[in-house]
């Protein structure tokens, strides 16, 4: 992942504009370390759903296998309820993507910030 | 002083990113882009509430979905040598990003980090959601 | 730059942002999206029950879509404001 953000720093106060497009051309997120992995999805709008990601492209638009939704309650559509349902093999939509990370070390924990304070 | 140099600065710093869904998200920035997409480390996630955590060895948030970051205060400071040494070797940008890898030393630092300015993060955006239920909100629209 | 951010530098500048919050601090620098750094800052947690409560919060990038208003503030006036016993309703959010 560190090698991704390489070419960075054209930006100079001295607006090199020319540099400012080079550096762009490759992303900060490397997908290929997930392929064949479980990630977590979560959407613009609330919906979440972890699958097991087969495809990608550099918009963001995933193909995900074995795809669960978290379902959310219906009067909040932040509010993740414990209820899951399967959606089998689905693409989404990059645009809607507002975060990816990685299903395998992912875990609810408790308040972690009383306890770092007490 | 631009906000993605800052940005950029502070990278392998401590950060609390809050969304525009009201999550937030406390950890370190690996690396960022052009359009504020952010790699973080060694997540804690906290629901909008605050009375939900998940913790995520890394994850990757789309800059269009945050409304705003908390950085260590000293990361400011080291943006203006960052500058000067930009501008003294102009032709070598590509280059540049050495000013930030002297910076990683910093990177024993903890969310704790944030502690040292008052209140630990989840309470610190529970205090500003004080008295702005957002269940209120939502029936106004 | 025409957004005249640039002569809020370095001046304390109130901002208020689309979710109705309301952050005070030093402008250091902005750019064309009005991305915002703010140092040394705090919110103003306005309450009709009790006064106004300050958090302090120090460093922070505000995205420009959540920045409503950037005003600058006057600092001989606003050190003269009772925060303590000034009651007001929290701004609401910006509805779409």
């Amino acid at each position: 992942m560190a090698s991704k953000e390489g070419g960075d720093k054209g930006k100079s106060s001295q607006g090199a504009g020319d540099n400012k497009e080079k550096r762009r051309k490759e992303s900060i997120l490397d997908l290929s370390k997930y392929l064949e992995k479980s990630i977590r999805v979560k959407f613009a709008g609330g919906r979440e759903a972890a699958g097991i990601l087969k495809g990608y492209d550099p918009l963001l638009n995933l193909v995900l296998d074995n795809t669960t939704e978290f379902l959310r309650d219906p009067d909040d559509p932040y509010k993740l309820l414990d209820d899951t349902r399967a959606l089998g093999l689905v693409v989404c939509r990059g645009t809607s993507v507002v975060l990816i990370c990685p299903m395998d070390g992912m875990e609810a924990i408790p308040n972690p910030f009383i306890t770092q304070e007490g | 002083m631009l906000p993605l140099s800052l940005l950029r600065t502070a990278q392998n710093h401590p950060m609390l990113v809050e969304l525009k869904n009201g999550e937030t998200y406390n950890g370190h920035l690996v690396s960022c882009d052009n359009w504020m997409n952010i790699n973080l480390r060694e997540v804690i996630c906290t629901s909008r509430d605050g009375d939900k955590f998940w913790r995520m060895p890394e994850c990757y948030i789309r800059g269009s979905t945050i409304k705003y970051l908390r950085i260590p205060d000293e990361v400011i400071d080291m943006v203006k040598e960052e500058t000067q040494v930009k501008s003294r070797s102009r032709s070598e940008v590509s280059k540049g990003r050495g000013g930030g890898q002297n910076m990683r030393t910093g990177r024993g630092g903890n969310r704790g980090a944030f502690g040292n300015r008052g209140r630990p993060a989840p309470l610190a955006r529970g205090g500003g959601n004080q008295g702005r239920n957002p269940q209120q909100n939502k029936n106004k629209k | 730059m025409a957004s005249g951010l640039e002569n809020y530098v370095n001046q304390t500048v109130s901002v208020i942002t689309s979710d109705g919050r309301n952050f005070i601090g030093t402008l250091k620098g902005f750019d064309q999206t009005i991305n915002i750094i703010l140092d040394e800052s705090h919110e103003r947690v306005f309450s009709s029950s009790s006064g106004v409560a300050q958090v302090v919060l120090g460093l922070h990038i505000i995205r420009g879509d959540n920045v409503a208003i950037v005003g600058q503030i006057d600092e001989s006036i606003d050190s003269r404001l009772d925060l303590g016993n000034i009651k007001a309703e929290p701004l609401g959010s910006i509805v779409h």
